[in-house]
């Protein structure tokens, strides 16, 4: 895919003047979400293990913040910390400055395994969270239908989910936690079930919607194109015990379009990232120790 | 070029693959087969007469001098047994014979005792004449009526045909005709022959044991019971069903209502979960039989220790799967409804309970069944009642074929419920994906068409289905 030399490692760091200014600017917007110095340890048979260390981190008002890490690093026990649906060993976790003490329909959230309410329409499942809080009647109707019009599934509305495919049902999905009006949306892998066509879809999608909506988001995701290509900044976590590697600010201008991903600035992200989460990479590439099993001379590379 | 005109040969789905299911056409057959399989054994025990047929039944039967037991047309004996029987009323005969030709006079003054027994040995041909259609079944006792039959089978005016009579039992005829008509040419009963007369051999057929009786006798007798109205110590048979029903549908209604919030709660909150269900699960190893002296005791008589015990005998039970089906409703659900601000109770109203109604109406579908095991048990508690009390009875008396037209009813009423409700899963929740699998049960099919016309209108509210690439949804 990428067949070009090694670029400079510090290439990453190099912004564009417009870019730059976005993110002063970013940075002068109010803090939404406000991580501070979060532990989380689980008891297990084999003792505790320490899932997150130390973590800190702000995001900002209408912030697209990706966090990746590799597999089994606390990414998922991170945002359901952050949803309050996990209590934290030690630390806090501000939203607009009030501490978080569980879940609540400020903190929007979409998860990878498929939530709707599989005896809800569409519609009904986008009513959700209007209905809990005491909405009721034509108004909260005609809301959902402008959330479900947003992400296109007008002809739907009326559909259980079990009609829909993998991508339609994250769209209601996300439709959903938008109708609650939440402070940040919450995304845990939300495409990462979903096939590579499908999934570069959805991520033109959920831009288009961050960009006409007043809406933070946290974007848990482990492939580097996707968080390059959506986030404003990335958090790459460390593995055992989860730590904050580093804060990336990704440098690819906005808007941004698929064309991009051979950008010299894309790829700089994206290596430097992959160098973060595999320091080894490349030094000793892993080989299996498996013996010949054709004949000489049948060769296919 | 030369074509090669064979045909490819489509390769046959095989009948035996691991966990594959067969075509519907192919499952619809297997599910009569299902069925007919069992129905045509018993009819080939029952019909041909060289399976099995361990017993003879009766057609012909006589007493035995000093021989308490009586056997009477209709009764079976074994097939051992029978040669037996002939042999020692042949050697009664030949006891007899010396008397009949008057080579020995009769000891005197037992004359009266004579004419008792031969009365008997005219009736021996009795039910012989009913099962021909010679005479009705109220005139077994009439011995003018059977004395010209003996008369039309002497002189070979008309013969029985089922069974025919053997060469031996029509010499006996004509013998003891001859006997007869000496005294009187039509039947006199104070000018009846006092000399002794022969004993007819008995004749029989093959025949199953009682316990076993043919699908036509089953049928038959069934439609007789079913068709007996009410009298005033006896309740008809319709009336037995319902109060049966009335037992088993009341007392898995009350565990039903008891039971299933309670999983339900236990199934969502651990608390709960780790207060109720240990106890549960102990007690429900104690039979609930056992406890019906108790509820005698508590419940006094009539219907309540029955359902009692149909409750005793399927709450525990059912607290436990219900807990269980409501353990399985997806976690991240929950998850989901609490980021989007439902509180506790809404989780329970309106998560936790819409979300596991389909398990929970498939659940108690099954548990139903479970209840209907303790019908006999719970009809003998106290009273005997319903279908039980005409099973017990009819039993005793041997009428099998009486019983089993009621077992296999209480058969049919527990299939049927369960068929029809299994149906209606998929009308009640369309939402999901087994809804057609209901659907397109052909018993189901067949026996519904009113919930089909609702499913229909129910369907037509889902226009389009982007998933399914078959065409059959069309
Ligand atoms: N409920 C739990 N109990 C014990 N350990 C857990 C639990 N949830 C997660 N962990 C552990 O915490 C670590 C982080 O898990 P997770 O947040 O799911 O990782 P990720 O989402 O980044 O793949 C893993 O080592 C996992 O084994
Ligand atoms: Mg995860």
């Amino acid at each position: 895919m990428i067949a070009i030399q090694e670029p400079d490692p510090l290439q990453y760091l190099v912004q564009r003047p417009d870019v730059s200014e976005r993110f002063a600017a970013l940075k002068k917007r109010p803090v939404v979400l406000s991580v501070q110095h979060l532990y989380k340890e689980f008891e297990c048979q084999t003792g505790a293990v320490t899932a997150l260390k130390d973590v800190s981190f702000d995001v900002y008002r209408r912030e697209f913040m990706c966090v990746i890490g590799p597999s089994g690093c606390g990414k998922s026990t991170l945002i359901r910390i952050l949803a309050g649906l996990e209590s934290s060993s030690d630390g806090q976790v501000l939203l607009d400055g009030n501490p978080v003490t569980g879940p609540g329909p400020d903190r929007g959230m979409v998860f990878q395994s498929y939530t709707l309410f599989p005896w809800l329409t569409v519609k009904q499942n986008v009513m959700f969270g209007p209905r809990m809080s005491g909405q009721r009647g034509t108004s909260a109707e005609s809301e959902a239908r402008q959330w479900i019009d947003l992400v296109g599934l007008s002809k739907f509305e009326n559909s259980y989910p079990h009609h829909l495919s993998g991508g339609m049902k994250q769209r209601v999905a996300i439709a959903r936690a938008l109708a609650n009006r939440p402070r940040i949306l919450l995304m845990d892998e939300p495409f990462g079930a979903l096939d590579a066509q499908t999934r570069s879809q959805m991520q033109s999608y959920l831009l288009q919607i961050w960009r006409n909506l007043d809406l933070t988001i946290l974007f848990i995701t482990h492939d580097l194109d996707e968080a390059a290509f959506l986030a404003d900044r990335i958090l790459v976590l460390k593995a055992n015990p989860g730590e904050v590697n580093e804060i990336i600010e990704v440098p690819v201008p906005r808007p941004r379009t698929p064309s991009q991903f051979i950008t010299p600035e894309f790829v700089a992200t994206k290596y430097h990232i992959d160098q973060l989460i595999h320091p080894n990479h490349g030094g000793s590439e892993d080989t299996l120790p498996f013996p010949r099993m054709t004949p000489q001379g049948d060769d296919v590379e | 070029m030369k074509t090669d005109t064979k045909k490819a040969a489509v390769p046959r789905e095989p009948w035996f693959a691991a966990r594959r299911e067969l075509s519907a056409k192919r499952a619809a057959v297997l599910t009569v087969f299902s069925f007919s399989l069992p129905l045509l054994i018993w009819c080939a025990v029952s019909y041909l007469p060289f399976l099995w047929h361990p017993d003879v039944e009766l057609k012909i039967s006589a007493d035995r001098e000093g021989v308490t037991t009586v056997y009477t047309p209709g009764d079976r004996v074994s097939e051992e047994f029978f040669p037996q029987f002939e042999e020692a009323v042949r050697e009664q005969n030949r006891q007899v014979e010396p008397l009949m030709s008057l080579l020995k006079p009769v000891e005197a003054g037992s004359e009266a005792s004579i004419r008792r027994a031969n009365k008997k040995v005219l009736r021996h041909l009795a039910s012989l004449l009913v099962e021909n259609g010679w005479l009705t079944e109220e005139q077994t006792k009439d011995d003018a009526a059977i004395f010209a039959a003996w008369k039309e089978i002497a002189t070979g005016a008309r013969l029985p045909e089922r069974p025919r009579l053997s060469h031996e039992n029509l010499e006996i005829i004509r013998r003891n005709w001859a006997a007869m008509s000496a005294y009187s040419d039509v039947y006199d009963s104070d000018n009846f022959v006092s000399r002794p007369l022969l004993s007819l051999i008995p004749q029989g057929r093959p025949a199953n044991p009682d316990y076993l009786p043919a699908p036509h006798e089953v049928l038959i007798s069934g439609y007789k019971e079913f068709s007996k109205p009410a009298e005033a110590e006896r309740p008809s048979m319709w009336q037995r069903v319902g109060h049966s029903m009335r037992i088993v549908f009341g007392g898995f209604l009350l565990a039903a209502l008891v039971g299933v919030p309670i999983g339900v709660i236990c199934g969502t909150y651990s608390f709960f979960s780790k207060l109720i269900e240990p106890f549960t699960d102990f007690f429900r190893y104690m039979p609930a039989p056992t406890f019906s002296t108790l509820l005698v005791v508590v419940f006094l008589a009539n219907d309540a220790p029955k359902m009692a015990l149909v409750f005793i005998g399927t709450i525990f039970q059912l607290v436990l799967v219900v807990a269980n089906t409501t353990r399985r409703l997806d976690l991240p659900l929950l998850e989901a409804a609490q980021t989007l601000g439902a509180n506790q109770l809404q989780l329970l109203t309106k998560v936790v309970i819409p979300g596991i109604l389909p398990n929970l109406y498939n659940d108690l579908r099954i548990l139903l069944g479970w209840a209907w095991t303790w019908l006999v048990i719970a009809e003998l508690v106290g009273v005997k009642s319903g279908l039980t009390e005409f099973i017990e009875t009819q039993g005793r008396w041997r009428n099998f074929d009486s019983v089993y037209p009621v077992i296999i009813l209480i058969g049919l009423i527990g299939f049927f419920t369960d068929q029809i409700l299994s149906f209606l899963r998929g009308i009640f929740f369309p939402w999901t994906s087994d809804g057609a699998a209901a659907a397109s049960n052909p018993l189901a099919k067949g026996l519904l068409f009113v919930p089909r016309f609702f499913k229909g209108a129910a369907n037509e509210r889902l226009p389009y289905h982007p998933d399914s690439t078959s065409p059959k949804q069309a």
